[in-house]
């Protein structure tokens, strides 16, 4: 009896263990979920102090007391600025701005409305400037980067500018593009046009090619070596690559008729061009030595305009095979099936990738005005950047946050500037008075 | 007796018997919440269709036929008469002919009375077809009516469903998932527990910067516990990453930023609220 009734005990006690087990999970369920779909385009604000400065004299006289304070902090503040992520908080109604990490009086900061707060201390001994420098977490009260750089005092645009790339990775994960380099042609009258590289804020410009006949649609090989370029000196347009560390260059497409749009395939050996030997522009593949030429397709219409996707698979380029100009891509193979890309607007051209592959950069004609635009290509939509109306050759900075592009007002001389991949922020470049036109970038390089 | 002292010495049975009235006792404690739990859930639907109204179109097809033929009657008789009258006159013309005469009268009168009660018949039918023609009217009348009454309901429901769009506009680029609750609580304040989510939900959306989250569809969730004060007790806890380590660190600022987050001052109602899961996907397509 007692037996049965130890073996009956046995079983409702499961029975409760489970149905137990069951209640338990079904309590569970109830914390509240709340879900929060999409979201927006803002910027982060970020306070950027001037960095203190000390003078350490070694029985020299001294500088210029404060000589590289404001001037530091204008390059990185202008640098994150320019990318469209960042706002630079005004930092003048704080009493005491503390030159490190130690003693911040995060209660200032938050009041400020700051996420993140950048401090520093400059230290000059004689020709030589040290950076030690801190980015701080406002919310989470915590150091997230701290750094010392140095360098001559000539560097001090070089090491802001770094010290912005490394603020910029941290916090948005992409790499900073505040150390590259880009290109532009000056037209200083009719006959007399100059090929410039310069810092990415226009800064530090040195002009690599002179030329009494226009030179277009410059471009830098992705390993940043090599600048292909259009000239006129030929009396009609030919493609020459200049070697940037040597100078020398290479006559690489003098065929029949005019050879332009140079576009370097993701490797850097080769070049896709347009050439109109058989009457109208048609794409063609060539190596970067001027050998092994060969044509992409054959189609009546024109095909002009050529850009690589990222993985060197595809070219998009655009076409008037529809009536208007619109985009299309095709297998570099030029074998299969051409699809069109872009379908807004009335015409669109000028494409060219980000680097991910995912952003489709290229002009776009709207009510008569030409104006910079961004199709995303895994949901197509599409967002304008600039108000236009004379905006051309845009090209996209190495990391894809922003695009660097020609415009020009009203009765006024060509310029350059940027423009944040959200549109939040575009800013001029100033490089000069005169005639500011094809503008590209280069690569992010290690040094 | 017997029982008490076997069980005085049976420690085993004691403590079975122990354990089963405790379990028993739980089980009966369990039944009750179970069933406390299980209320029924409140449906909201409200079909706004009105009784669809009475066809009476074949009717009227049927007497349009008949009026139809009364007309063509009508002048046939007034020939008829005509002929009477001349077969009258032929009468005093042929007096001799008194049999003729019998059987024109015979005629007159049969004829006379066919025709008087055909009259009658005809104006009976025109009665007939007047008041059908009037139930017509009424019956049109009242359609009319009808559709008028359906019409201001169909507005009705497309006001109804503009509110609700506004509403979803309000609420556009954040659904709250409370079918998974509903039957929890079911009975208590949902209206007002919605409510505060839907406020939560709107202050952490100003604040999510999507830009540093790439652009594929990433989601990612967080874990938050609350204070009375709408104050975070401790750090966001991820409990799903992005794979992106600055769009997993831009939620949590978006959290951290939108303290003190809407809580309600009830008590009972804000323990619902204490812990969250926040479910984020910056890049989903709102538009």
């Amino acid at each position: 009896m007692i037996f049965n009734m130890k073996i009956m005990l046995n079983y409702i006690h499961r029975f409760i263990f489970f149905v137990t087990l069951i209640t338990l999970s079904l309590s569970s369920n109830s914390i509240e979920v709340i879900e929060i779909l999409g979201g927006k385009a803002s910027q982060i604000p970020i306070a950027i102090t001037p960095f203190n400065e000390e003078i350490r004299t070694m029985g020299e006289v001294p500088d210029k007391k404060n000589a590289f304070r404001e001037k530091m902090h204008e390059v990185i503040a202008n640098d994150l600025e320019r990318s469209g992520l960042f706002t630079s908080l005004d930092t003048s109604g704080i009493s005491t701005i503390p030159d490190s990490d130690i003693l911040i009086n995060f209660s200032n900061w938050s009041a400020l409305q700051a996420q993140f707060l950048v401090v520093g201390k400059i230290i000059t001994i004689q020709n030589r400037l040290i950076t030690r420098w801190s980015l701080i977490d406002i919310y989470k009260e915590k150091t997230v980067l701290s750094m010392e750089f140095s360098g001559s005092k000539k560097q001090y645009r070089g090491i802001a500018h770094k010290i912005s790339d490394l603020i910029y990775k941290k916090l948005t994960g992409s790499p900073g593009v505040f150390h590259t380099r880009i290109t532009f042609v000056k037209k200083k009258s009719q006959k007399n046009y100059s090929l410039y590289v310069a810092d990415y804020d226009g800064f530090n410009q040195r002009a690599i090619v002179n030329s009494s006949q226009p030179i277009l649609s410059a471009r830098w090989s992705p390993d940043g070596k090599k600048i292909a370029y259009v000239s006129f000196e030929k009396k009609k347009p030919v493609i020459y690559v200049q070697d940037l560390t040597t100078g020398k260059r290479v006559l690489v497409a003098n065929f029949k008729g005019n050879n332009s749009a140079p576009a370097w395939s993701p490797d850097s050996k080769k070049l896709a061009i347009v050439l109109t030997y058989s009457a109208n522009s048609q794409i063609y593949i060539i190596n970067s030595d001027g050998s092994g030429i060969k044509q992409l397709m054959r189609t009546r219409s024109i095909n002009t305009e050529p850009a690589w996707s990222p993985d060197g698979k595809e070219i998009f380029f655009s076409s008037d095979r529809g009536g208007n100009p619109q985009i299309y891509k095709v297998n570099v193979d030029g074998v299969s099936d051409v699809n069109r890309v872009t379908f807004e607007g009335k015409s669109n051209l000028s494409p060219s990738l980000s680097p991910d592959g995912k952003l489709l950069l290229f002009l776009t004609q709207d009510n008569g005005k030409f104006r910079v635009a961004v199709q995303n290509l895994l949901s197509n939509q599409v967002l304008k950047l600039t108000k236009g109306p004379h905006d051309e050759s845009p090209v996209f900075s190495p990391n894809g946050h922003m695009v660097l592009f020609t415009y020009k007002d009203y009765g006024k001389t060509t310029k350059i500037g940027t423009v944040s991949i959200n549109g939040l922020k575009v800013t001029p470049l100033r490089v000069g008075s005169e005639a500011i036109q094809e503008s590209s970038w280069g690569p992010i390089t290690s040094n | 007796m017997k029982i008490i002292l076997k069980l005085q010495d049976n420690y085993d049975l004691q403590a079975n018997l122990f354990s089963f009235v405790i379990h028993f006792g739980l089980f009966i404690f369990m039944l009750a919440s179970i069933q406390w739990q299980m209320k029924d859930v409140y449906y909201s639907e409200v079909e706004l269709w009105d009784a669809m109204p009475m066809q009476v179109k074949a009717q009227p097809v049927a007497n349009k036929k008949k009026s139809a033929d009364i007309k063509k009657l009508t002048p046939k008789a007034i020939e008829k008469q005509k002929q009477l009258k001349i077969n009258e006159d032929a009468e005093i013309k042929l007096k001799k002919k008194r049999k003729a005469e019998k059987k024109a009268k015979i005629k007159k009168i049969q004829k006379q009375a066919l025709k008087q009660e055909k009259i009658e018949q005809l104006q009976k039918k025109l009665l007939e077809q007047e008041k059908i023609e009037q139930l017509q009217k009424k019956l049109l009348e009242q359609e009319k009516l009808e559709e008028i009454q359906k019409k201001l309901l169909e507005q009705e429901k497309i006001d109804k469903l503009k509110e609700s769009i506004l509403d979803q506009d309000v609420k556009k680029n954040a659904r709250i998932a409370v079918e998974a609750d509903q039957e929890l609580f079911a009975g208590s304040n949902t209206g007002e527990l919605n409510k505060f989510k839907a406020m939560i939900q709107q202050k952490i959306y100003q604040n999510v910067n999507k830009q540093l989250c790439g652009l594929d569809l990433v989601e990612l969730e967080f874990e938050i516990q609350l204070m009375p004060t709408g104050e975070l007790l401790g750090e966001p806890k991820l409990t799903q990453s992005s794979k992106i380590e600055s769009c997993d660190q831009a939620l949590e600022r978006a959290i951290l930023q939108s303290q003190p987050l809407p809580v309600p001052k009830d008590a009972k109602l804000f323990s619902k609220l204490k812990i969250l899961t926040l479910k984020f996907s910056p890049n989903a397509y709102t538009e």
